[in-house]
C-alpha cells in the first residue's frame, strides 16, 4: 500500500508527540506514578490490561451499552426527526423537549437513573439520553434541507409516494443520519463510562477505572481511559466506512 | 381534437396576470411560447400540467393526459446515476427489465452511452440537461413542457441541445409545449412561435415556421427577417 504523507501528518504526528513529550516531563517532575506515571509505563499496562482474561467482559460490557444506546436512539431519532422533519407543528412540540434534554448535567440524569433502573442499564440509559437529540436534530435538519426543485420535480413526474420517500428522501438526509450519528456516538462513549464509575455494574470500563482510582492506580486509570479513546475512534472510523458506502456520489 | 386553453384567470397579488385569455396549441409539434421575463409563462406552464389552479377558465383536450418536464436546471438526484434518474421517473408498472432496456435507449440517443453509470457530478452542465431530456422522453408522456431549459447556456451549446432534442423529438412527434424568453431558441426549435405580452397576458403575434429544427440556421435572411419581427413584438 502506497501511504502518501503530508504536511498534515507531520504536523499531527508532531502534535501527539508533544503531547507525549510534556507527559514525560511532569512525569519526571512529579517522580511519583501514584500522581502521573510514565508514559511508557502506562503503554506497558496497555498491553497487561489488553492481554488480561478480564479484557473482553469489561472492554465488550461497555462496548455492548454503547451499541444498544445507539441503536434505540437511532430508532427513536429516525422515528421522531422523520415527523418532525415533516410537520412544523410537531417540530414545534419536540424542539423544548430536546433542548430541555441536551441541556440537562448529565450528573443529574445519572443520579436519578440510579433510583430508577439496575445498575448494568443505567449507563445505557444515560447513552440514550445523550445519543438521541443529536440524531433527531440532524434527522429534521436533513428533512428541511431536501432540495425543493427535486420534489418539485418528482411530483409534477407523478412518482408515487413511496418511491418519493425510499428514492429522494432518505438518500437526502443519510449524510445528516451519518453525522448526527457520529458526534452522536463522540458523546456517547463519555456518558456511558461516567454512567458506569457512578452506577458501578460488575463489568463496564468505568467500573475498572473507579476501582483502580481507588487503590491509586494512576497508570490503570490513564491505560483504561486510552483503550476508551481507540474504541471511541475505532467506532468513527467504522461510521466514516459507511459515510464512503453509503455516500458515494459526492 | 387540438389542446386549448379557453377564458383563463389567473391573479397574484390582486394583479390579473391573465383575464379571459384564450389559446390554442396543435398537438404532435413543438409549440413555443415566447415572452418577456415575469410575464407568467411558467403559470401557464404550471396550469397546464395541473399544478397550479386558475380563478376561472378552461383546459380542452389535457384531461387524461400526462406529462414530461424539462426545467431550467437539470434537477437530476445527486445519489442517483444516469441510468437511474431516469429509471427514477418511468412508470412502477413497467418492469424492472423494461424499465432499464427503455432508459438505455434514450440514454443512447442523447448519445450519453458509456455514462450510464456516472452520478450528476460527474457530468458536466450540458451532459446533465442531456440526460433531462432523455428523462423527458423516456416517460411515456403525451406533452412534454419545457420552461427555459436552455437559458444560461452559451450559443453553441445551445444549438447542440437543440440538435439533440429534435433528434429524439423526430422519433415520436409528441406534443411540446415550450417557454422562453429567448427569441433565437424560439426560432432555432419552435415550429408554432407565439409571442405573448406583459400582463394582463394577450397573443402580440404568432408565427409558423415549417423548417425542420436541425436545418434551420440563424444566418438565414428569412429568420433574420422574423427575428426582427418577434423583437419587435416583445418590445411592443
Amino acid at each position: 500500500m502506497n501511504i502518501s504523507f503530508t504536511k498534515k501528518h507531520y504536523i499531527g504526528i508532531a502534535s501527539v508527540f508533544s503531547i507525549l513529550a510534556v507527559w514525560k516531563m511532569l512525569a519526571l517532575y512529579f517522580d511519583s506514578s501514584f500522581i502521573v506515571p510514565h508514559p511508557e509505563e502506562t503503554l506497558l499496562t496497555v498491553i497487561r490490561l489488553i492481554g488480561s482474561k478480564d479484557f473482553l467482559h469489561v472492554a465488550g460490557a461497555t462496548v455492548m451499552r454503547g451499541i444498544i444506546g445507539f441503536f434505540i436512539s437511532a430508532i427513536l431519532g429516525l422515528g421522531v426527526g422523520i415527523i418532525a422533519g415533516v410537520s412544523q407543528g410537531i417540530n414545534a412540540f419536540v424542539n423544548p423537549i430536546l433542548i430541555t434534554i441536551r441541556s440537562t448535567p448529565v450528573i443529574s440524569l445519572i443520579l436519578l437513573a440510579l433510583i430508577w433502573f439496575s445498575s448494568g442499564m443505567v449507563p445505557v440509559f444515560i447513552a440514550m439520553l445523550t445519543m438521541f437529540p443529536f440524531i433527531c436534530t440532524n434527522v429534521v435538519d436533513g428533512i428541511k434541507s431536501v432540495d425543493k426543485d427535486l420534489i418539485e420535480m418528482a411530483r409534477f413526474y407523478k412518482v408515487g409516494r413511496s418511491k418519493i420517500i425510499t428514492g429522494l428522501y432518505i438518500p437526502a438526509i443519510m449524510p445528516f443520519i451519518i453525522s448526527g450519528a457520529s458526534s452522536a456516538m463522540g458523546i456517547g462513549w463519555r456518558a456511558i463510562i461516567i454512567g458506569e464509575v457512578l452506577s458501578q455494574p460488575r463489568y463496564g470500563i468505568g467500573t475498572t477505572m473507579q476501582s483502580a482510582q481507588t487503590f491509586l492506580n494512576v497508570d490503570v486509570v490513564i491505560a483504561w481511559t486510552l483503550i476508551a479513546v481507540l474504541i471511541s475512534y475505532v467506532f468513527e472510523k467504522i461510521i466514516r466506512w459507511s459515510e464512503h458506502k453509503i455516500v458515494i456520489w459526492k | 381534437m387540438g389542446l386549448e386553453v379557453k377564458d383563463l384567470t389567473k391573479s397574484y397579488n390582486g394583479i390579473d396576470i391573465y383575464r379571459d385569455f384564450n389559446l390554442s396549441f396543435p398537438e404532435g409539434t413543438i409549440t413555443c411560447i415566447l415572452g418577456p421575463s415575469g410575464c407568467g409563462k411558467t403559470t401557464l406552464l404550471n396550469i397546464i400540467g395541473g399544478i397550479t389552479t386558475p380563478e376561472r377558465g378552461k383546459l380542452i383536450g389535457f384531461e387524461g393526459k400526462s406529462f414530461s418536464y424539462i426545467f431550467q436546471e437539470a434537477r437530476l438526484l445527486p445519489w442517483k446515476s444516469v441510468q437511474g434518474n431516469i429509471e427514477f421517473v418511468m412508470s412502477s408498472e413497467l418492469s424492472v427489465h423494461e424499465r432499464h432496456e427503455q432508459a438505455s435507449s434514450f440514454i443512447r440517443l442523447v448519445d450519453l452511452e458509456g455514462f450510464a453509470g456516472y452520478y450528476p457530478s460527474q457530468l458536466s452542465g450540458g451532459m446533465r440537461q442531456r440526460v433531462s431530456i432523455a428523462r423527458a422522453f423516456a416517460c411515456p408522456s403525451d406533452i412534454i413542457l419545457m420552461d427555459e431549459p436552455l437559458k444560461g447556456l452559451d450559443l453553441p451549446l445551445k444549438q447542440s441541445m437543440i440538435r439533440w432534442f429534435s433528434q429524439i423529438w423526430k422519433a415520436d412527434r409528441r406534443t411540446v409545449i415550450f417557454v422562453t424568453h429567448d427569441v433565437d431558441e424560439a426560432l432555432l426549435l419552435g415550429k408554432e412561435i407565439i409571442v405573448l405580452s406583459r400582463p394582463p397576458v394577450q397573443v402580440v403575434t404568432h408565427e409558423e415556421i415549417e423548417e425542420l429544427p436541425e436545418s434551420r440556421s440563424l444566418e438565414n435572411d428569412m429568420f433574420k427577417s422574423l427575428k426582427h419581427v418577434l423583437v419587435n413584438a416583445l418590445e411592443a
